[in-house]
């Protein structure tokens, strides 16, 4: 397809859609003054409970990155009755994040009588079955930061976990679990990589993200 | 032990190994009497002093002596040491979950298994098997459970551990076998799987192949082409150039009865191929159609090919559904067909040579087709991929070996080659003897575990080599002209079959027929 990228130029782009994605990003993420701020000074409008529900939905984020997550699962019952129950992967993720967290308090043997009454349940699934190993790996170390399970005692990976905990609470709510300028990227960085792999006769290397935001 | 008196002409073996051995083999076998007697009579134990400790030590759960004894025995490899340590760990480790001391499992799991060079993953399923293990555990201590694992335990030790700590199971049954194999090896006419005689060193005699004429068989009125056995051994089918093909009996003490004569080819019949489920029987004209035959009624029912296609050779592959047939005229290439006379698949064109002969092996993996005099082609029915084995001299025929491994090939040179069909050989195994430099010859493979070739000749006489040596081992007289085709039957390793130009075909049998029992053999 030779189509010259250099026509994006001659798109139109209205205010109102740039305002919306910029505030869908911030909404998702939950920063609240920053969304007051925005709101006042672009004069877009929001609905009522936006700013409630993103307070909520902070604390829940919170917690879970912290690795609290028995206070993030009674935060989320709260807002979203039923959501951790009927979604098993994040109520195992969920429950894993509190096996570590004694795991790293030193408390193996709570970890463990905890891991008999709330894990053991999901041990009859097959996908579980691995991650259940994975997770009780680390309780032959002595120093499970120093073991080859460490990237489960990670920030990256409770911030994961917070994730996929965050996009489900929204998901509940009828919001979508996405925000905007995700899926604006992710749609840009694909076309831009077909387009590439088109000209990639033409010696073009292939298109990097970071590159073109510096450029 | 050095010094330890020596036995045996060689002085190789070790008095004091040679009779462990023996105690062992006395308690396998259940003489556990006269196993302790010997012990005591000896003075040597079949357990060795570190095995006995560790026994003991693992039956009273001292676990951290036996942790010592598998320290402090030399002549271990670290790997070796690291995993019996494993498995006693291991078991300490299940042993105090059963006793609901978790924190004692946990700290053994740390401490002593996490520091422990084995593999990462056995650690980690140990981790996992502490959760199942509790949730089985309904918390009564099981003595006679906790025995049976201490035992289990000490099994498995003793299956890692090396010798002179242990000895590896059977051990004197293992060498005598061995010895027993060679000789076995070693013997030119070996061709009945019974058990070997101990009493004397094996070797097999002349009676136990086929040598000596059974019987003559006359009903054809012209040149004898083809003798094929069926795969069950039950039945012999021969053809001619009188036209006709003939399905014979096969009778209880080995001789033949006539059961049908075929007829309907106007031409001689130069081929023959049996259905592997042995119901039906392919006969190929010289220069003319295919038929194929209901073995049972010896009625037609259906007629291949026509005067534009010459079938040269044909095969069947195992579902007895399909069979393949190849043209001597360049171009026409390779038929499949079904029963009913329905194309199922065609290798033709401008680059198809003739084709001389073809085959199936048994297990219907590979068609192995002969082109233009030369050229042997392997293609695997399932890849489609092909092989090419090239030989110097022109080909007459093709055989493949019961298990599908091998096949042979007789050449105008008067050699016959064997190859593999699986391609690692660079060069062909040898065999000579034989006269051969006008007619097409066939040779055949035979005997027990097919470790026997037959082959026709064109000085009227039937070649018998051992696969093992290029030279033949027997010569069988007889006929009085060219010997054209041969067949081994596949269940009676004595029986063999020769067809030859003089009209006749003979049953070869051995000078000292066994009693008859109907062998599985390849």
């Amino acid at each position: 397809m030779d189509v010259d990228p250099r026509h994006f130029n001659q798109v139109a782009i209205n205010d109102n859609d740039i305002h919306n994605i910029v505030l869908s990003y911030l909404v998702h993420n939950c920063y609240k003054e920053t969304v007051e701020s925005f709101v006042a000074s672009t004069g877009t409008k929001q609905p009522a409970d936006c700013i409630e529900d993103m307070e909520k939905r902070k604390r829940i984020f919170q917690c879970a990155v912290e690795g609290n997550a028995q206070k993030a699962i009674e935060l989320t019952e709260e807002l979203a009755p039923d959501l951790v129950e009927k979604n098993k992967d994040l109520h195992f993720d969920l429950l894993s994040l509190h096996f570590v967290e004694l795991v790293c308090a030193k408390k193996c043997t709570e970890a463990l009588e905890f891991a008999q009454n709330k894990l053991t349940p999901f041990g009859k699934v097959e996908k579980y079955v691995t991650k259940l190993e994975d997770f009780m790996a680390l309780l032959a170390y002595k120093e499970p930061e120093k073991s080859p399970m460490f990237h489960l005692l990670s920030f990256e990976y409770r911030q994961q976990v917070a994730d996929s905990l965050n996009r489900a609470v929204l998901e509940h709510s009828n919001l979508p679990n996405y925000s905007a300028m995700e899926r604006l990227i992710q749609q840009t960085t694909v076309v831009r990589q077909c387009m590439s792999e088109d000209n990639a006769k033409n010696g073009n290397p292939p298109f990097s993200l970071n590159d073109f935001l510096r450029s | 032990m050095e010094g330890s008196p020596r036995l045996g002409s060689k002085g190789l073996i070790r008095k004091h190994e040679f009779v462990r051995i023996i105690i062992q083999c006395l308690l396998s076998i259940g003489y556990e009497k006269s196993a302790s007697c010997l012990e005591l009579e000896s003075g040597i134990s079949c357990k060795s002093d570190d095995f006995q400790m560790l026994e003991s030590q693992i039956s009273s759960g001292n676990w951290d002596g036996c942790v010592d004894t598998l320290n402090t025995i030399s002549d271990l490899t670290d790997d070796t040491r690291a995993a019996a340590l494993f498995l006693v760990f291991k078991q300490c480790l299940l042993e105090s979950l059963k006793c609901g001391d978790d924190k004692l499992a946990l700290a053994i799991l740390q401490k002593e298994v996490s520091t422990l060079h084995v593999d990462r993953g056995k650690v980690h399923k140990l981790a996992r098997s502490i959760l199942s293990s509790k949730e089985m555990e309904q918390s009564k201590i099981d003595d006679i459970a906790v025995c049976e694992l201490r035992k289990k335990l000490l099994q498995e030790l003793e299956k890692l551990l090396p010798p002179p700590i242990t000895l590896p199971e059977n051990r004197l049954e293992h060498l005598v076998e061995t010895a027993v194999l060679s000789q076995i090896d070693s013997c030119m006419y070996h061709n009945l799987s019974d058990a070997v005689s101990l009493y004397a060193d094996h070797f097999c005699g002349r009676d136990q192949i086929p040598t000596e004429t059974v019987q003559i068989l006359t009903e054809h009125k012209n040149e004898v082409w083809f003798v094929q056995f069926s795969n069950n051994g039950e039945y012999l089918a021969s053809s001619s150039s009188d036209c006709t093909a003939i399905i014979w009996k096969v009778l209880e003490d080995s001789r033949v009865a006539l059961q049908h004569t075929l007829r309907s080819h106007q031409k001689p019949v130069s081929f023959l191929a049996w259905s592997p489920d042995d119901s039906k029987l392919l006969t190929c004209g010289n220069v003319e159609v295919v038929k194929l035959w209901d073995v049972e009624t010896g009625t037609c029912k259906h007629t291949f090919g026509d005067l534009g296609f010459i079938v040269s050779s044909c095969a069947w592959f195992p579902d007895s559904k399909r069979l393949v047939c190849g043209s001597s005229d360049p171009e026409k290439g390779i038929y499949m067909w079904d029963c009913d006379g329905n194309e199922l698949k065609a290798w033709r064109g401008m680059r198809m040579p003739k084709i001389l002969d073809l085959a199936v092996t048994p297990d219907g993996e590979n068609l192995i087709s002969i082109f233009s005099d030369k050229e042997i082609r392997i293609l695997n029915v399932g890849t489609n991929a092909e092989r090419v084995v090239s030989e110097d001299d022109s080909i007459t025929s093709l055989s493949i070996s019961g298990d599908s491994k091998f096949f042979i090939v007789n050449l105008n040179s008067q050699e016959i080659h064997m190859w593999d069909v699986a391609g690692e050989w660079e060069k062909p195994l040898k065999f000579t003897g034989h006269k051969q430099s006008k007619y097409v010859i066939r040779s055949c493979f035979g005997g027990l575990n097919s470790t026997f070739i037959a082959s026709g000749s064109e000085n009227s006489q039937v070649y018998i080599w051992n696969r093992r040596n290029s030279k033949p081992i027997e010569v069988l007289r007889g006929h009085s002209m060219t010997v054209k085709c041969v067949s081994w039957n596949h269940k009676r390793p004595q029986m063999l079959a020769s067809a030859s130009d003089d009209h006749t075909i003979r049953i070869w049998g051995s000078s000292r027929p066994n009693k008859i029992q109907p062998q599985e053999l390849s």
